[in-house]
């Protein structure tokens, strides 16, 4: 067999090669990441500041130091909502990870190649739908009396739309949603970075004489170990913000959700209701610094960025 | 993979860049926060911007039709229903940049202005100053129908209907199965037990809704949500008047003749048409419940109304579920005219006859009840009924800025649905209005 990859150049001769185009190529990126920067700068950056800034201050723009932070921890909705959303998060983090890995695997090691397209696109249809809408496909079918999967309900004896979403149920649920959701999506992106092994890899592999359990557990899994902890990222900062779910099942179930079961809700509530704008942007850092060190620990844990 | 670096010195330059503009978007963001203090003038005269829900557009449209000189900017929300809170979100954003609000908000949930009136949204109008009223209009009204409009001595709102607790009855079927109609809760409860073991999957009241504390507590004299001055809240889940409610309807819980149904659940109606043998209920219970085609949709003729139940015999005191208010706002730029059409929505015959509910202004009323009754659907007047449960509100159950449905929702409901008594969860629910309260800056207090 001969081999045809060409190698990468030295990086030497790399760099010689870029610093001649240096002037026209960086311009052209930046004209590139313009649009995209103004945005993030508008919708993403700018907001940032400003609740660090709310954050701070009293009503009048006084600075407070951490005063807003330690009143909103006192408040007596606080702890409960970090509650919920701590058991929330390890239910629908652990399903994601084991879930998704075992699907995609699934998918990747498959015996008969010609389902792969058709499972790839059955597992991302849910995610199709808009995050509301799709919680409001849950409420039908978490209401027994109008559930196409009544039967499924009663094997847990719940009769009514009270019973399935008792207190206790709620983690559970949400979880439920935002896997049905949002696990589609990553199931194909594990899927295409599962692609992305080197066949040279997995071929070597199977003449050392790995089964597929070990060519799943021992070979592709540590290679697209960075995906996972990619996922983990955002779906660990998607659920600190958990928001929709518990709004609209309170809503549908006429206020048996407590308006403020999730961080985010009591933000919003403590915004809109108590019209205390600072006391929900400190809520609201708080849950960017939980999300920000979650981050933090997963990128140095794993070393995601560090160059091989 | 090797990926190339980002040289120190672009990157650095990067970081002025971000940290130059992100200095400009505070400016910006801090420069619209400031001028929250000014007021914008609204719109030119004779221009009124109104804001109600769906169910109150015929009264605006009757206003439009009756004044074509205003011009009438006709908005339609949720009007804050189910303790949504959409008054106070958008009035805290108009608050903040200083100009939007409208000239006059309908709003469906009672306790509105108590949260609206104070600090720090301060959004309604006084209306018992500057002679805003004509003379003599709140000697109209039926007693105590303004009492959620006072935020200490000052009037902000003018209520649009009464929401009063009766004790609803199916005629033909309490003769069919030999009970007479109860005049006290101990009766009630008698028929309840009794038609639990010879008439089963029969009712006499619901426990699955948001608002059955200000049914059943509140009728009770429960001390749990009492204002005892503006800013001391008087909170005793032992007190005898609420223990004593709770073990009257713990049986009738158990039994099934008050079961933990939401009337509003999707399917109230296809379970319960029929099997409703009494409901103690709001005043719109007729046309929200008995008479709507998507619930219980009853035959005409069979629905009548009793006065409220009264404790072992004594003075009879009821409950109030909601009821909607007229709210001016403080920074309309024409208060004459909107003071007049505010009075003209939530008084005049023009505007009340259209009304959803039972008219809080009595002139209005006995024009709406004598329609109601001419329709001839129920099996007798409503009038007498209503004119009797209007003035028997107990007033210790207070409108207060907490939302005490959205909590007796989120708190007791699921449990009772789960199976737990009544009993068992006033511990909780008073903790919760405590809990509320205590944010709220109020004194609370287990004893007057």
């Amino acid at each position: 067999m001969s081999v045809t990859t060409s190698l990468p150049a030295p990086a030497h001769v790399q760099r010689r090669a870029g610093r001649g185009r240096v002037g026209g190529s960086q311009r052209a990126g930046y004209v590139f990441v313009a649009a995209y920067f103004v945005l993030l700068l508008l919708f993403g950056v700018a907001p940032t500041v400003y609740a660090l800034y709310l954050a701070l201050t009293t009503e009048g723009g006084r600075w407070t130091g951490l005063h807003n932070f330690i009143a909103t921890g006192r408040d007596f909705r606080f702890l409960p909502a970090f509650e919920h959303i701590a058991v929330y998060l390890v239910i629908w983090l652990v399903a994601l990870v084991v879930l998704v890995l075992f699907l995609a695997l699934m998918l990747h090691g498959a015996v008969v190649r010609q389902t792969v397209p058709f499972f790839r696109f059955l597992f991302y249809i849910p995610g199709a739908l808009a995050g509301s809408a799709s919680v409001l496909v849950w409420l039908f079918i978490l209401d027994p009396p109008i559930s196409p999967w009544h039967f499924v309900l009663s094997v847990f004896h719940d009769s009514n739309l009270g019973q399935t979403i008792a207190p206790g149920h709620l983690p559970f649920i949400f979880a439920m949603i935002a896997f049905w959701t949002g696990a589609g999506g990553w199931i194909v992106v594990m899927n295409g970075a599962l692609n992305n092994i080197s066949l040279e890899v997995i071929d070597s592999a199977k003449i050392d004489g790995a089964n597929a359990w070990q060519l799943a557990v021992r070979v592709k899994l540590p290679l697209i170990k960075r995906w996972v902890v990619f996922m983990l990222i955002l779906a660990f900062a998607a659920g600190t913000q958990l928001f929709v779910e518990p709004q609209l099942v309170g809503a549908a179930s006429l206020g048996m959700v407590s308006v403020t079961w999730s961080p985010n809700q009591l933000a919003y509530y403590l915004a809109t209701q108590s019209a205390n704008f600072n006391y929900a942007a400190a809520i609201s850092v708080d849950l960017l610094v939980v999300g920000l060190m979650a981050a933090a620990l997963l990128v140095f844990r794993s070393k995601m960025f560090e160059i091989e | 993979m090797r990926e190339k670096p980002i040289s120190r010195s672009r990157a650095r330059r990067l970081w002025g860049t971000l940290t130059a503009v992100g200095v400009a978007a505070l400016v910006v963001a801090t420069g619209a926060g400031t001028s929250s203090a000014a007021v914008h003038p609204q719109a030119s005269q004779s221009s009124l911007t109104i804001w109600v829900d769906a169910a109150r557009v015929p009264q605006v449209k009757a206003y439009e039709k009756a004044f074509p000189k205003v011009k009438v900017n006709l908005v339609t929300f949720d009007a804050g229903a189910n303790g949504s809170g959409s008054i106070e979100s958008k009035v805290a954003l108009f608050n903040r940049v200083g100009h939007g609000w409208p000239d006059i908000v309908f709003s469906a949930e009672a306790n509105d202005v108590q949260k609206l009136g104070v600090a720090p949204f301060n959004f309604p109008a006084v209306l018992n100053t500057d002679g805003l009223l004509p003379n003599g209009l709140l000697r109209n009204y039926a007693a105590g129908a303004n009492n959620p409009c006072y935020i200490g001595g000052k009037l902000e709102c003018l209520r649009n209907d009464m929401a009063f607790d009766v004790l609803w009855v199916n005629v033909p079927l309490m003769k069919q199965f030999g009970y007479t109609v109860p005049s006290t809760w101990q009766q009630w409860q008698a028929i309840g037990e009794n038609l639990a073991t010879k008439h089963p999957g029969f009712i006499i009241g619901t426990l699955g809704n948001s608002y059955d504390d200000a049914i059943y507590l509140q009728a009770a004299q429960c001390h749990m949500n009492d204002l005892i001055s503006p800013t001391t809240l008087l909170d005793n889940p032992a007190d005898p008047n609420c223990t004593n409610m709770g073990a009257l309807l713990d049986p009738l819980l158990k039994d099934g003749s008050v079961p933990a149904a939401n009337v509003f659940g999707s399917t109230f109606g296809k379970t319960y048409a029929g099997k409703v043998l009494m409901m103690v209920g709001p005043a719109w219970y007729g046309g929200a419940i008995f008479q709507s085609n998507s619930s219980l949709n009853s035959p005409k003729g069979t629905i009548a109304t009793y006065p409220p139940l009264s404790w072992n015999g004594g003075r009879a005191w009821t409950g109030d579920v909601g009821g909607g208010l007229w709210i001016m706002s403080s920074h309309t730029s024409q208060p004459k005219l909107a003071a007049s059409a505010l009075v003209w929505l939530a008084t005049s015959t023009g505007s009340q006859s259209l009304s959803q509910g039972y008219p809080g202004y009595v002139p209005a009323a006995k024009v709406w009840i004598a329609a109601q009754d001419a329709s001839g659907y129920y099996a007798s007047p409503l009038a007498p009924t209503f004119a009797i449960a209007a003035s028997e509100v107990w007033t210790g159950w207070a409108e207060t800025p907490w939302d005490v449905f959205g909590i007796w929702a989120s708190t007791a409901t699921p449990n009772l649905v789960a199976g737990q008594s009544v009993s068992s969860q006033l511990a909780g629910v008073g903790a919760a209005f405590s809990n509320y309260a205590q944010s709220a800056g109020y004194q609370v207090v287990a004893k007057s």
